[in-house]
């Protein structure tokens, strides 16, 4: 600990019985508040909170046990509430809060409330190989974004792509191409977040394409079709809109679909240029 | 009119140009900014019609009029620089306008700002002074029921309500008639509803849109009416603390599972009945149909606020919602016509005719539970699919009945013989509606079983027929669950009685040996 901090700071900093306190503390809040709000993490479950806290738990009893004179430092503080006249406060006050908080812990047990079920799905289901576009059979296997062989109209195309994103995709998907979109809240799962690393940065565009063109009831089963709110866009729009409005997200974004050369090995994504 | 007197309170403002709170902006970046991310709803011209506008209600933003809704400035006059950036940082509630604070640098959004006023001349008259007028803060006992009484009474007095209606729903008698400037129909705000409202839903927030109209539609500033004498400034305070307590202290929370408690004696049937008042409601917001064809983007009913209690038998569901016509009704026919020509969709050319359409809602189930345990798959939410249909009920304003049928997509409904009973009551914008059916049924092919226990999957759509809502033109949801919770036996609580005792037990035990130790260690 540094030796600038006041003494009487540094006291309880050097004591183990108050570095276990805070290495369990910070441990809670790391997982219980921290994590949550990292990108592309999701609010951690109770009974991962709990395996959580009992592997902290154990290595820090390991470390505080680990050696003679750091046990008997670690246990003054215990021994002290336990037996200090001057401590009968604390003392009353631990026994009263352990029983409060056992008997919470069994009436959490056995009182049944009806949850939610946990909502399972895979976020990037497997491809179908080929699939049937308006009749029409399309590869998708090696598949890359068609328009993207005539660089000389690619403007034209991200001008359609543009229209196409504002005029049907933008209630959901957001100005910002975000996920928040002024319907998105309606949703659950809520609307892919495309400036997220996880989504069309991960994606090949004729993946994207699969997605767009089949929406959430041409999801398999691990996808939960029966809840996506995203429209089979074949229904409303042409192939070549779909690709369109699939090289905007990426120019929109700044991110590069992912290459069917290396998609195999280690596959290269990344923001094409600085994220705003 | 409105933009005759923007001249005049223009040419009559000879301030020097006032110190602008904000650093040098550079519109040549803003305009990148601009380009990018505004021009798709605002235009490339900033005249508000980009190619996003048509399907928006209320519609984007025309900046080459210099004309806002949402200012610190007496009406009439250009907004601040604080008020253009605080649309742009927070957004709009209740609109499409997204906030874009962390979405957008500190600079390329004041940059956007710089570049947005270049498409109103009004902006480049230098000799222009915009100075946001002094606002008075708040007089204390504002949530009292004297301040409330005080405020109803300039409600009425000063004609709030010939829009916003007796009960503040939007449902006043002009409200059909209501158009901005740029000739869009407009709806006179649900006062209930303020996390909705454009410039915030604070008591500061409302009093300064009373003191300063929303300029561009028929929303006046009441600011003359305290030159005259006719009310006083504690007064205006007064209206706007009546209009904040028409809305709940926070904006509702969306939570996934309806709770519905087991109630002694026979589940109540009416939607007045006063046995509602002890049940929890949970609010669940709808958005528009945009996933089928005919696509709907301007949904009349931002959400539902259910209720449900059971009494072992029977189920009883209460939906209430704000809608502002008890529809079909004719005096809405013209405003109905105005809203299917105004928003875009899939047929909207040439565009629907308006029609005297009901209004419905619809609740949503599975044919039946999900089997096994943590077992989540359910039918298609938007109305199921031919091949795994969904079990509904659905509530019409005219005829006025309750059915109950199986759904194979948007276009198919399937009438079954068991109907749920329902009973409605419209009031002043809101209809209040109490569906009740047995928990079991005879059909446990078609009609879903209501276990006390499950977790029940369970949706909502509602339809403004008013508003042109009719068949997929609609408000929907997601899917949501309903708990039939049993009551808690006494035995529940015997463990954990138990379990106290002998963790204090066992505490005492420890304390007393770890005294007698140390009291021996120290030869006492």
């Amino acid at each position: 600990m540094s030796p600038r901090l006041p003494p009487a700071i540094r006291r309880y900093a050097e004591h183990p019985f108050w570095q276990a306190v805070g290495i369990v503390l910070i441990a809670y809040i790391v997982v219980v508040w921290v994590v949550p709000i990292l990108p592309g993490s999701a609010i951690v479950p109770k009974s991962v909170v709990l395996q959580y806290m009992v592997t902290v738990l154990v290595g820090v009893l390991i470390y505080v046990s680990d050696n003679e004179e750091r046990w008997r430092r670690f246990k003054e503080p215990i021994q002290a509430v336990l037996i200090e006249p001057r401590l009968k406060a604390v003392r009353a006050a631990a026994l009263a809060g352990l029983t409060a908080l056992v008997g919470l812990a069994a009436y959490g047990q056995v009182k049944t409330t009806v949850a939610a079920p946990p909502n399972l799905r895979s976020i990037h289901p497997a491809p179908p190989a080929e699939i049937t576009f308006r009749g029409k059979t399309i590869a998708l296997t090696g598949l890359e974004n068609p328009l993207r062989q005539h660089p000389d109209s690619l403007s034209s195309y991200l001008a359609e792509g543009k229209r196409v994103y504002y005029q049907n995709c933008l209630p959901c998907h957001g100005d910002h191409l975000d996920g928040q979109g002024h319907f998105g809240p309606g949703f659950n799962p809520l609307p892919a977040n495309f400036q997220d690393n996880g989504t069309i940065a991960q994606l090949t565009e004729s993946f994207v394409f699969w997605r767009v063109a089949k929406g959430g009831p041409g999801l398999p089963r691990e996808g939960t079709p029966w809840n996506s709110a995203m429209p089979v866009w074949e229904d409303f729009l042409t192939e070549r809109e779909i690709w369109s409005v699939i090289l905007f997200l990426y120019e929109q974004t700044g991110w590069k679909p992912r290459t069917w050369e290396t998609e195999a090995g280690k596959g290269e994504t990344g923001k094409g240029k600085g994220d705003d | 009119m409105i933009s005759g007197l923007l001249l005049l309170a223009l040419r009559a403002a000879p301030f020097p140009s006032p110190h602008s709170p904000f650093p040098a902006q550079d519109t040549t970046k803003g305009k990148a900014v601009y380009v990018k991310w505004c021009a798709g709803c605002h235009g490339d011209g900033g005249a508000g019609d980009g190619p996003a506008a048509a399907y928006m209600l209320p519609r984007p933003r025309n900046f080459t009029g210099g004309l806002y809704k949402i200012r610190t400035t007496a009406s009439g006059q250009l907004p601040t620089d604080a008020d253009l950036a605080r649309a742009i940082d927070d957004g709009l509630p209740g609109s499409a306008m997204p906030g874009w604070r962390g979405r957008l640098s500190n600079a390329e959004r004041r940059n956007v700002m710089a570049y947005i006023k270049t498409f109103s001349s009004f902006f480049a008259d230098t000799s222009q002074h915009v100075v946001p007028l002094k606002f008075s803060s708040a007089p204390s006992g504002g949530t009292s029921a004297n301040a409330v009484k005080v405020g109803r009474e300039f409600y009425d007095s000063i004609g709030c309500r010939k829009c916003h209606g007796d009960q503040g729903r939007g449902d006043g008698a002009s409200a059909p008639t209501l158009k901005d400037d740029a000739d869009f129909p407009i709806f006179a705000a649900d006062l209930h509803q303020n996390w909705r409202f454009r410039g915030g839903g604070s008591v500061e927030d409302i009093y300064r849109r009373l003191r300063t109209g929303l300029d561009g539609t028929p929303m006046p500033s009441f600011a003359d009416l305290i030159d005259q004498k006719f009310l006083t400034d504690e007064e205006l305070w007064r209206l706007a603390q009546y209009v904040r307590s028409l809305s709940p202290p926070a904006p509702p929370e969306v939570r996934d599972v309806v709770h519905a408690p087991q109630i002694p004696g026979t589940v109540p049937v009416s939607p007045d009945d006063s046995a509602w008042a002890r049940v929890t409601r949970y609010w669940f917001p709808l958005v528009g149909q945009v996933i089928h064809q005919s696509r709907w983007f301007a949904p009349a009913v931002s959400g539902v606020w259910v209720q449900a209690v059971h009494d072992g038998k029977t189920l009883a569901l209460r939906v209430s919602w704000d809608d502002r016509t008890e529809s079909p009704d004719t005096a809405w026919l013209k405003f109905e016509q105005r809203i299917l020509e105004t928003v875009a969709g899939d047929d909207s050319a040439p565009p629907l005719k308006a029609e005297p359409w009901p209004d419905e809602l619809a609740i949503q189930f599975p044919r039946r539970l999900p089997e096994g345990s943590g077992e989540m798959e359910r039918p298609y939410f938007l109305m199921g699919a031919a091949t795994d249909p969904v079990y509904q009920w659905r509530w019409t304003s005219r005829p006025r009945r309750a059915l109950a049928g199986l759904g194979r997509g948007i276009e198919r409904f399937d009438t079954l013989a068991g109907a749920p009973a329902g009973e409605a009551i419209y009031e002043h914008g809101e209809w209040r509606l109490v569906l009740t059916r047995a928990l079991a049924t005879p059909d446990t092919a078609n009609e879903v079983q209501l276990e006390a226990g499950r977790a029940i999957p369970m949706a909502f759509f509602a339809w403004d027929g008013s508003s042109g809502e009719h068949g997929s033109r609609m408000a929907v949801s997601t899917w949501y669950f309903l708990a039939l919770d049993r009551a808690t036996p006494p035995g529940v609580f015997i463990s954990p009685v138990v379990a106290m005792l002998v963790t204090l037990g066992l505490g005492l035990v420890v304390v007393r040996r770890a005294q007698r130790r140390g009291a021996a260690r120290s030869g006492v």
